[in-house]
């Protein structure tokens, strides 16, 4: 290591330490500070360790938050960053604050944006890359599925030899050739039918000869296990399977991977594919299924999902939603939990949430009319816009209660005529709720 | 009882689907049903024929580049069928890429030009490495109505000279940022680069189109 290396990593720990001990925090400074100092110095924090990337749409939190876990019942040293320290210094400060044991194996499971990603291999060079999916988010509307996609390839090709572990599922992983090898999990869990998507899907197109993709069997949105009726387009031989969905509730799922049963504390499909991820890549580095099994066990809520927040009697779970694939999860999810319950709905326009509000129309609220909702509150800065969609989706005018201030909508939470309500959210409404909750006790502060 | 009922086109809808686009679709349907008209909506999509005799309203939303593409190349086949249903004054709603693919050109995201079917005569010019993004307050003085909506385009519309806008800007850019004009009126086409979805933030809109429709297939008769 050189000398400008030794000083940046001894100024950004110094720094680390500083603000920890005195702010009671941390931040991306050290990070900023050790980028100054050796702008290379990323190479060096990383160099003895194996680097994976998990990266995608949807699942990103959940996916890495497993992964992290399973490896721990492993190895000793694994780190990972917080979410939304995407970019270089906080990946930097992420490095900088690991405490590690020496002699044994380094893991640093980093979740990173689909459009950081190319960034951030320029410094570093990751064992492997996890792709969980690509899906139309209203965060980065003016992205198309396409030229995410071609991000996130371009980023791992600055890593040939890593491996990329794909969703085997999604068409589009399947749409070009990458440098990189590629392994594929997904399900096998149904006998196979016929099936289209439904017709506002996204990336329902055969990359090679353009016709509308069938199935043999759909999990969500267009994932399933597709084929081109026009051409010899298909989905690849899977690598990592879920053969058997035992059992899914809105809190809990019990499946197969590759033989082995497995359980995870929370609720929905799309909490299981982030199982599945987070199992191949354990299966990959021949972590046994006794530790993996351990691993999934997690049952620490990460930020706005699935928390269970009591509200003076009533058990409410905020769920964060933030594009309409996301949505649509969520629903299906919440049509698994004990009826009757509540429904709040959260809707803000920040640029956090995604300025255009459009989004809500593709979601499938429809299926809420189905369910037994006694009252509902649409809320947020748009609730106007939130209350037609529900009311267009067939819920009636009269159960919906239209609340634009979130302190207001607390007060009507505990007016709610049933024990369990479910708080959908926006990214800012989610952070607003919060912290009146943690205002008024409810919840301890910090996210 | 009404026995009243409309048959809805949503053209390319496993295709052009993006930016809440079906939500226009779900409004027409919400406001039928309220009037006690029946409401069928079916896709057509590539490789299907489009029969102009068999609907009453079409909707032809937007999409990604990508799939905006493949469209392209297909509509040509429907060319024919699709100016017919037009001249025969049928009601049609065209958002973002669909209103671009019914007149004579659009530009795409790599500088090619990229053919509409001329069914309206306006051209679409797109611009360096910027959009137009933002809520959209329109005035239409011939309905003295406004419409509201969000504006999400690279694309620069000019209208032809049977074309009327849909509205004179009051905020935002509009169809280029240019003329003050929004969207497009030619017989009972109604085309627009709104979002929101367009129907859902201006039910009055919808309504006209409902209104416009029925009066079509059943005469005169106003329903309100």
């Amino acid at each position: 290591m050189g000398f400008r290396s030794q000083l940046a990593i001894t100024v950004g720990k110094t720094s680390q330490w500083f603000l920890h001990t005195f702010l009671k925090g941390g931040s991306s400074l050290p990070g900023q500070l050790a980028l100054k100092i050796d702008p290379a110095i990323l190479d060096t924090l990383a160099k003895d360790y194996e680097v994976v990337v998990v990266t995608g749409t949807n699942g990103k939190t959940l996916t890495t938050a497993l992964t992290v876990n399973i490896l721990r019942q492993e190895y000793t040293n694994v780190l990972t960053n917080p979410t939304g320290a995407n970019m270089a210094q906080g990946i930097v400060s992420t490095f900088l604050s690991a405490k590690h044991h020496k002699g044994e194996k380094k893991f640093a499971i980093l979740e990173i944006d689909e459009a950081s990603l190319g960034k951030v291999t320029e410094f570093i060079t990751p064992k492997l890359f996890l792709f969980t999916n690509i899906f139309r988010d209203q965060m980065d509307r003016y992205g198309e599925i396409y030229t995410t996609y071609q991000l996130i390839v371009d980023g791992a090709a600055k890593a040939p030899d890593a491996l990329i572990l794909c969703n085997g599922d999604a068409p589009i992983f399947n749409s070009i050739n990458t440098v990189n090898p590629r392994k594929f999990y997904g399900f096998h869990h149904q006998k196979d039918g016929e099936l289209m998507a439904h017709y506002n899907t996204d990336g329902v197109l055969c990359p090679n000869c353009q016709h509308i993709l069938h199935y043999k069997m759909i999990t969500y949105s267009n994932l399933g296990n597709y084929y081109c009726p026009n051409c010899d387009f298909e989905r690849p031989p899977l690598d990592y399977q879920l053969t058997e969905l035992k059992a899914m509730d809105n809190l809990s799922a019990t499946f197969t991977i590759d033989d082995h049963d497995y359980s995870i504390a929370v609720g929905g499909m799309y909490n299981v594919y982030n199982a599945l991820a987070a199992t191949a890549v354990a299966e990959y580095y021949n972590v046994t299924p006794q530790k993996i099994r351990a691993g999934l066990a997690y049952d620490e809520k990460v930020f706005g999902r699935q928390e269970i927040i009591p509200i003076d009697g009533k058990k409410c779970t905020l769920v964060l939603v933030k594009n309409p694939v996301g949505l649509n999860q969520v629903i299906d999810m919440i049509g698994l939990a004990p009826q009757p319950f509540s429904l709040v709905s959260l809707l803000n326009a920040n640029y956090a949430d995604g300025i255009d509000v459009s989004w809500i129309w593709d979601g499938n609220q429809e299926a809420f009319a189905k369910m037994n909702i006694p009252q509902v509150i649409a809320g947020g800065d748009r609730h106007q816009d939130m209350a037609l969609r529900l009311k267009v989706a067939g819920i009636e005018e009269e159960k919906i209660a239209e609340v634009s201030s979130i302190e207001a909508v607390i007060d009507e939470i505990k007016e709610l005529p049933t024990e369990n309500v479910y708080i959908l959210a926006t990214y800012t409404a989610v952070l607003q709720l919060r912290k009146e909750l943690a205002h008024r006790g409810y919840i301890k502060g910090g996210m | 009882m009404d026995t009243r009922s409309l048959s809805v086109c949503h053209l390319y809808g496993n295709l052009l689907n993006t930016y809440g686009d079906n939500g226009n679709m779900l409004l027409l349907n919400y406001l039928a049903q309220k009037m006690g008209v029946a409401f069928h909506s079916e896709v057509v999509s590539i490789h299907e024929p489009f029969d102009p005799e068999k609907y009453d309203i079409v909707f032809f939303g937007g999409g990604q580049d990508y799939e905006q593409l493949i469209v392209s190349q297909d509509i040509q086949s429907k060319k024919e069928a699709l100016t017919r249903y037009i001249e025969e004054e049928k009601v049609m709603l065209a958002i973002c890429g669909g209103y671009q693919l019914l007149g004579h050109y659009y530009i795409g995201a790599h500088g090619e030009k990229i053919s509409g079917i001329s069914a309206l005569d306006h051209y679409t010019l797109s611009q360096d490495n910027n959009r137009f993004i933002g809520d959209i307050v329109i005035h239409n003085d011939e309905f003295n109505e406004t419409y509201y909506g969000f504006e999400n385009h690279n694309g620069r519309t000019f209208l032809g000279q049977d074309e009327r806008p849909l509205g004179k800007v009051t905020q935002g850019k509009g169809n280029n940022g240019e003329d003050q004009t929004e969207g497009a009126i030619y017989k009972n086409v109604f085309c627009s680069y709104f979002h929101g979805p367009i129907l859902a933030r201006n039910e009055h809109l919808a309504q006209r189109l409902l209104d416009t429709a029925l009066a079509k297939k059943y005469g005169e008769v106003t329903t309100i």
